[in-house]
C-alpha cells in the first residue's frame, strides 16, 4: 500500500503544479510565456493520466486477488508484489566512449544489431557506433526508409550536415573496426 | 494589443466557429472582405483531399462555398461537364484566383498519363492545366501529400513519373499542406487565413505554423509512457506504440488536440500508430508502418 500512497503524493503536487500553471496563465499576458506554461501544464495533465491508470490497474489487481483469495488476504503486499512503482526515467545517454579496444565492432558484428526479435538498435557514423533502441526518431529500427544495423556516415552527411549536435545525444557503444 | 478571449465566453468548437464565422459575414456585407475565385484542380491521386474536406464541420463545407470563395472549377463537385467544364476553367485565367491543388503531375509521356479533361477536342493534361493556372494564380495552395511531396503518387516505382506541384512550378511561391488526406480545418484554415490576413506563416518547407508546428510526439497523450520505457507489443495496446514503427516522433501536426472525423478521434486515440502521412516522403520514407518484429523475441530463430 505504500506505493499508492507515493502515487496519491506525486498526484498531488501535480495538481498543485497544474493549479499555479493555471493561475499563471490567467495573469500573464505574455503570449512568449504563455507556450512554455502550457507545454508544462500538458505533460502534467499526460503524467496524471498515467498515474491514474496505473492506479487503476492497480486497484483491478488488488480486486482479482481479493475474489480468488477470500480468506486470509495480506492487503500490505498486494500492492507491493503486484505493481511495483516505476519511477520517472529521465534518459541521460553514456556519452563517456569506451576505453580503446574495449569494444570495436565489425560490419558483420553490427549487422546482428537491427533492433529485431529484442535485440539493440545500433548504427555507425564516422566510425562510431551509437544505440537508437529507444530514440524517438528511430521508430521500430527504421528511420526514414533507413534500417539499423549499418553504416550510415554518408546517409547522415547528406542529410544532417552541421547537425553534429544530433550524435552527441546518442549513447555510444563502440567504434567500428577499420 | 489583441483582445484575450477569456471565459465565460463560451469556448467550445461551435461557439468558436459561431463567432469567427460571424465576423467574417459581418466583414462580408461591410464589403472589408471580397469573394475570391477558387480552382480545386485534382491531378494525379486518388480525390481523397476532396473528400476529407466534405467532412469538415465548423466551418463546413458549404459555408466555404458560400460566404468564402466562389469555387469556380472542381473536378469532382462542378455540374458541368467535358468541354464545358474546359472551358470554364480557362475562362477563370484573364481574373483574379486562387488555385487549390491535391495530386501529383504526372510527368510520362508529355503529362498523357492524366488526362483531366479535354479542350478543343484535343486531351488536357494535368501537366498542362498545372502550368497555365500556377502561373497566373494570385496564391497557390498545394493540398495533400501527392501535391507538396509526389506523396503515394511518386511512391516506387512511380509509373506514371509523378512529381510534386513545385517541380513543375520551381519559380512559384505555395504554401504546402501535407497530409494523406488533408485534415479539412488545415485546408480551409489557411485559405481563411488568405482571404482575412494574408499568407500565414510558414515553416521553411512552405507549411503554415498554425497547423504544422508542433511535433505529434510532444502532444502525444501516451508520452508518459514513452519517456518510461513502457510500449506496446501489439496493436490495441494503450500504451506507447514506438516499438510497433509509430511516425509521431518525426511528424509535425495537430492531429493530437484537433483530431479527425469531426474531432471525434485520431490514430493514437485508437491503439494504432501514426503512419507519419503528413511527413516529407511518404508513403516510402514512412514505411514499414508496423512492426512486430521489434518486441517479439523469437527463439531458435
Amino acid at each position: 500500500m505504500q506505493n499508492i500512497a507515493l502515487i496519491r503524493l506525486q498526484m498531488n503536487h501535480l495538481v498543485t503544479q497544474a493549479r499555479q500553471d493555471i493561475h499563471s496563465l490567467s495573469v500573464m499576458n505574455d503570449s512568449s510565456d504563455n507556450s512554455q506554461t502550457l507545454q508544462r501544464l500538458w505533460d502534467t495533465v499526460s503524467t496524471m493520466h498515467f498515474l491514474s491508470e496505473m492506479l487503476a490497474n492497480q486497484a483491478m489487481m488488488a480486486g482479482y486477488y481479493f475474489s480468488t483469495v477470500p480468506a486470509p488476504a495480506l492487503p500490505a503486499q498486494t500492492g507491493t508484489a503486484a505493481q511495483p512503482v516505476v519511477p520517472p526515467v529521465t534518459p541521460l545517454p553514456n556519452q563517456t566512449l569506451p576505453p580503446p579496444g574495449e569494444r570495436t565492432l565489425t560490419l558483420q558484428e553490427l549487422e546482428t544489431y537491427d533492433g529485431k526479435n529484442g535485440r539493440p538498435a545500433y548504427v555507425a557514423v564516422g566510425g562510431v557506433v551509437y544505440d537508437v533502441t529507444n530514440n524517438r526518431a528511430w521508430a521500430a529500427a527504421t528511420h526514414f526508409g533507413l534500417v539499423a544495423g549499418k553504416d550510415y556516415t554518408a546517409e547522415f552527411a547528406s542529410c544532417h550536415a552541421g547537425q553534429e549536435s544530433i550524435l552527441a545525444t546518442l549513447p555510444i557503444v563502440g567504434r567500428l573496426a577499420e | 494589443m489583441k483582445k484575450v478571449v477569456l471565459p465565460p465566453e463560451s469556448l467550445t468548437n461551435e461557439a468558436i466557429a459561431a463567432r469567427l464565422t460571424n465576423a467574417a459575414d459581418e466583414n462580408l456585407k461591410k464589403g472589408l472582405i471580397n469573394k475570391r475565385n477558387l480552382v480545386y484542380l485534382e491531378l494525379n491521386g486518388c480525390s481523397g483531399n476532396i473528400i476529407s474536406l466534405l467532412n469538415g464541420q465548423n466551418p463546413s463545407f458549404e459555408y466555404t462555398l458560400n460566404s468564402l470563395v466562389d469555387l469556380r472549377y472542381s473536378n469532382s463537385l462542378m455540374a458541368a461537364e467535358g468541354e464545358r467544364a474546359s472551358e470554364k476553367l480557362m475562362a477563370v485565367l484573364d481574373e483574379d484566383f486562387i488555385l487549390a491543388v491535391e495530386g501529383a503531375v504526372a510527368l510520362k509521356n508529355n503529362g498523357l498519363y492524366n488526362v483531366i479533361g479535354s479542350l478543343d477536342g484535343q486531351p488536357l493534361t494535368g501537366l498542362q492545366a498545372a502550368t497555365i493556372l500556377g502561373e497566373r494564380a494570385s496564391h497557390i495552395l498545394a493540398v495533400g501529400a501527392c501535391a507538396t511531396h509526389g506523396g503515394v503518387s511518386a511512391a516506387k516505382p512511380n509509373p506514371s513519373e509523378s512529381v510534386s506541384l513545385q517541380q513543375v512550378l520551381l519559380d512559384r511561391e505555395m504554401i504546402k499542406l501535407p497530409g494523406c488526406p488533408v485534415n479539412p480545418d488545415w485546408f480551409l484554415g489557411t485559405l481563411a487565413h488568405l482571404l482575412l490576413y494574408g499568407e500565414p506563416e510558414t515553416d521553411n518547407l512552405g507549411r503554415p505554423l498554425m497547423f504544422y508546428s508542433t511535433l505529434i510526439h510532444d502532444r502525444c497523450p501516451r508520452r508518459p509512457f514513452f519517456d518510461r520505457g513502457i510500449f506496446a507489443e501489439k496493436l490495441g495496446d494503450k500504451t506507447c506504440l514506438f516499438k510497433l514503427g509509430c511516425r509521431g516522433p518525426v511528424t509535425r501536426t495537430d492531429c493530437p488536440t484537433r483530431q479527425w472525423n469531426g474531432r471525434v478521434n485520431w490514430p493514437i486515440g485508437d491503439d494504432t500508430p501514426c503512419i507519419g502521412c503528413s511527413q516529407f516522403g511518404f508513403p516510402d520514407a514512412m514505411a514499414p508502418f508496423i512492426s512486430f518484429d521489434t518486441t517479439r523475441v523469437v527463439k531458435d530463430e
